[in-house]
């Protein structure tokens, strides 16, 4: 049977990529899936200790211990401190070269994009100067201040950015951050050979990360992003590997950081970028969105129409994109850029251009980004496509997929175009959930892999089932990705949710999964928690509000589920983190989390039964609130 | 019938397959993340030993063709299936001798560690095509192949 199809790739929600991966000449992700699928137990219970030469060490029935005498327990919490505060420090390094940027804006008197988020921050950190580039290099200052603070001094903005009740409970907790970049530092420095030991002080350590990542990482980088690249406005676009167009000198752009880019963005609209492509025979520049920063290209499309062709796909969406053979330049700045895209970009002749030596790739030249001199990158990156279009157009198969993805994606959602959109305040949404035509909300986040069942297939699956059940929606980061490309953040996806919902939907002319856009935009779904709460005066973990990462990927996942946590949410996993060979960490992690912070992590493999499972939290939660 | 062969030149000892045969062992449940990895009654029949060199060196019941255990066992709890060249234990006719653990020229026979009271021995995963054991090796150090009746 297998010998009969071109090759085995695994399976994908998705099945028109599946199969236009299927057809490939190349190798992707998809297909090494197979030849990767034999995994090492030590490594998924997270009882292997590599972190002197006595090891590796491994617990086994008849080795309980290291050679050190290190517990199984003490192993697995040092190992996942360290994978925490690994993400954590990913997205700290996207918060500082945003508020940077922001700091170079002010010195360069750029053009303010979101002048009402840089009015609304510097209100919140009580900045008084009246110069929109005081108050800009000032609330840059306060963020990077923070972000630079040693691990002994709190940061201040924290008082200011999270909401009041979890703000307490987190000092009850004497979790409150020090300086978010110093946390990291000590999270690494704690878990060093024969340090810590506490796995109860690794995990409170954890929490401390997940708040600096959340409200720094997070949340602020968004709110940056929006003064420097505009805010999102709700529109409806096209999805998937149909946006490519060939006529176009086409830049796939892959990563995190926004921020990077606003200076190509604003070149790239310009006439005189647009006659240098018509030059060489090409209808003008085109942006071709993969991975997060795709996504938060596309969240601000409104403002980027002529050059932003849409968002291709999420991270293992990005070999299949560039195996178009269509894409004449890849931009990377940050992580999700696949070291499989390196000889597809070779086979395709593509230049590849690394912005970042953080995420410096193998074939990539390293043009390291500095808002000094982002007009010489800039003009880099338009000088090397053309030069790509020229050199490989003639001598390349271009293969495309335009039955791939959708048309109407509903995109540019975010807390304040929502709460714009639902008249200014939260209450209608509030009224409907009361009124049980909303049963409550799910946070379906995080990444995309090929193992939770496939490509974006729990994920997928998992949000259908919990549409049927009025639950609504929202999605932020490669999940996204995932949900857009099927049609399920079409207005016309309201037919898949259950009755109730449906009819909200049909009346509004909205999907029942609500586009986010980048995993980022985590952060968002934080303000709109908080809001809602505030609203009702109730707590975060009162709220009918779950969340589930069923598919996440990466270290960067485990930070922001360590903000869940710290929020006091459910949060679903499909697949265990390496915790499970310590019954102490899990049993923290899955049950006593709940009388710290009232969150707690949930571990099901089960579609169903998850969705099973956050189903009765709302209903329970609706009840705490009177509801049912 | 099928047998597990070695090639211990591909071993590195990374008790993929010791797990493997623990978690398909386990009363409470198959999945690699409910394997409790310090409870000692979670026992692996298989094993990986270094040899003089410091070689890792994987040891796996090789069902024999004649075997010493069943020769030894004097119970009757130790058989071997004519038919699928199998060698099975039958806990509840053994008198816990210890016999076949002394007559196993590969020392792969063992008492249980927590009671001392049952031998554990691979039953080649029962009714699964492929042992597990065969599946998690990534190295293919231990395979299956078809081997013809004695």
């Amino acid at each position: 049977m297998s010998e009969l199809t071109t090759c085995a790739v695994c399976p994908s929600a998705d099945t028109i990529l599946s199969q236009f991966i299927a057809g490939l000449e190349v190798e992707t992700s998809h297909h090494r899936v197979e030849s990767q699928k034999v995994k090492c137990g030590f490594g998924l219970q997270g009882v292997c200790c590599r972190l002197c030469t006595n090891g590796p060490c491994r617990i086994t029935p008849t080795s309980p211990r290291g050679v050190c005498g290190a517990s199984a327990d003490t192993i697995v919490a040092r190992n996942f401190l360290r994978a925490v505060a690994a993400g954590s420090g990913c997205y700290i390094h996207v918060v500082e070269n945003a508020a940077r940027n922001l700091k170079a804006l002010a010195a360069s008197h750029g053009e303010i994009k979101g002048p009402a988020t840089l009015d609304k921050l510097a209100a919140l950190f009580g900045i008084a100067a009246e110069d929109p580039y005081q108050k800009a290099d000032q609330v840059a200052d306060r963020v990077l201040g923070d972000l630079h603070r040693p691990s002994y001094e709190k940061m201040r903005l924290v008082e200011k950015l999270a909401y009041g009740p979890r703000l307490e409970q987190w000092r009850k907790l004497n979790i409150l951050p020090g300086g978010a970049k110093s946390e990291v530092f000590d999270g690494v420095v704690k878990t060093s050979t024969n340090l810590n030991s506490d796995p109860l002080d690794m995990l409170l350590h954890c929490l401390r990360l997940g708040i600096s990542t959340g409200l720094y990482g997070l949340t602020l980088t968004n709110l940056l992003n929006d003064i420097l690249l505009g805010e999102p406005v709700i529109r409806q676009a096209p999805v998937g590997l149909r946006v490519i167009d060939t006529g176009f000198v086409n830049i796939m752009i892959t990563g995190h950081q926004h921020s990077m880019f606003a200076d190509l963005q604003a070149k790239l609209q310009t006439e005189a970028a647009a006659s240098r492509a018509r030059a060489i025979g090409a209808k003008g520049f085109r942006l071709i969105g993969c991975t997060c920063v795709g996504q938060d290209l596309q969240l601000r499309g409104e403002h980027y129409q002529t050059i932003f062709a849409g968002h291709a796909g999420n991270n293992f969406t990005s070999e299949a994109v560039l195996a178009t053979g269509a894409i004449d330049l890849v931009v990377s700045e940050f992580n999700c850029t696949l070291p499989g895209i390196e000889p597809i970009a070779a086979e395709f002749m593509v230049r590849m251009i690394c912005i970042d030596d953080l995420a410096k790739k193998a074939n990539a030249d390293l043009f390291q980004y500095d808002p000094e001199t982002v007009a010489d990158l800039s003009e880099y990156i338009i000088a090397n496509a053309i030069q790509s279009y020229q050199k490989r157009r003639s001598k390349v198969n271009i293969r495309l997929a335009d039955s791939h993805g959708d048309d109407g994606v509903v995109t540019g959602v975010s807390e304040s175009s929502l709460r714009d959109f639902l008249g200014g305040t939260w209450k209608p949404l509030v009224e409907l959930i009361a009124a049980g035509k909303i049963k409550g909300i799910a946070g379906v986040v995080g990444c995309s892999n090929l193992t939770a069942k496939g490509h974006d297939v729990f994920t997928v699956e998992l949000t259908k089932e919990l549409i049927q059940r009025d639950i609504i929606v929202l999605s932020a980061g490669c999940t996204s990705g995932g949900l857009e490309n099927v049609g399920l953040m079409s207005p016309k996806a309201a037919a898949l949710a259950g009755d109730n919902l449906r009819e909200v939907c049909e009346a509004l002319n909205i999907p029942p999964v609500l586009n986010f856009g980048p995993c980022l935009a985590i952060g968002r779904l934080e303000l709109v928690a908080a809001e809602i709460a505030q609203f009702l005066g109730v707590d975060i973990p009162q709220l009918p509000l779950v969340l589930s990462a069923p598919q996440w990927l990466e270290e960067q996942a485990l930070a922001d589920g360590a903000f869940g946590l710290a929020l006091g949410l459910p949060l679903h996993l499909a697949i265990p983190p390496a915790i499970t060979g310590s019954e102490l960490v899990t049993r923290v992690l899955t049950e006593d989390m709940v009388g710290l912070t009232g969150g707690r992590l949930i571990l099901e493999d089960d579609v169903i039964k998850t969705a099973d499972l956050l189903e009765e939290i709302i209903v329970a939660k609706r009840r705490g609130l009177g509801l049912e | 019938m099928k047998r597990i062969m070695i090639d211990k030149d591909r071993c590195n000892g990374c008790l993929n397959c010791s797990l493997a045969c623990m978690a398909e062992h386990n009363p409470a449940g198959k999945s690699i993340y409910v394997l409790n990895l310090t409870d000692i009654r979670n026992e692996s029949r298989n094993f990986i030993a270094l040899d003089r060199s410091g070689k890792p060196t994987p040891i796996f019941c090789r069902h024999c063709g004649e075997p010493e255990c069943v020769i030894a066992c004097m119970s009757g709890a130790m058989s071997r299936d004519p038919a699928t060249g199998r060698v099975t234990y039958h806990p509840e006719q053994c008198a816990a001798c210890f016999m076949c653990v002394l007559s196993c020229p590969f020392g792969v026979l063992k008492a249980d560690t927590a009671e001392r009271k049952v031998i554990i021995k691979c039953d080649f995963c029962g009714e699964r095509e492929t042992p597990r054991c065969v599946e998690n090796c990534p190295n293919r150090a231990i395979y299956l192949i078809e081997v013809s009746e004695e």
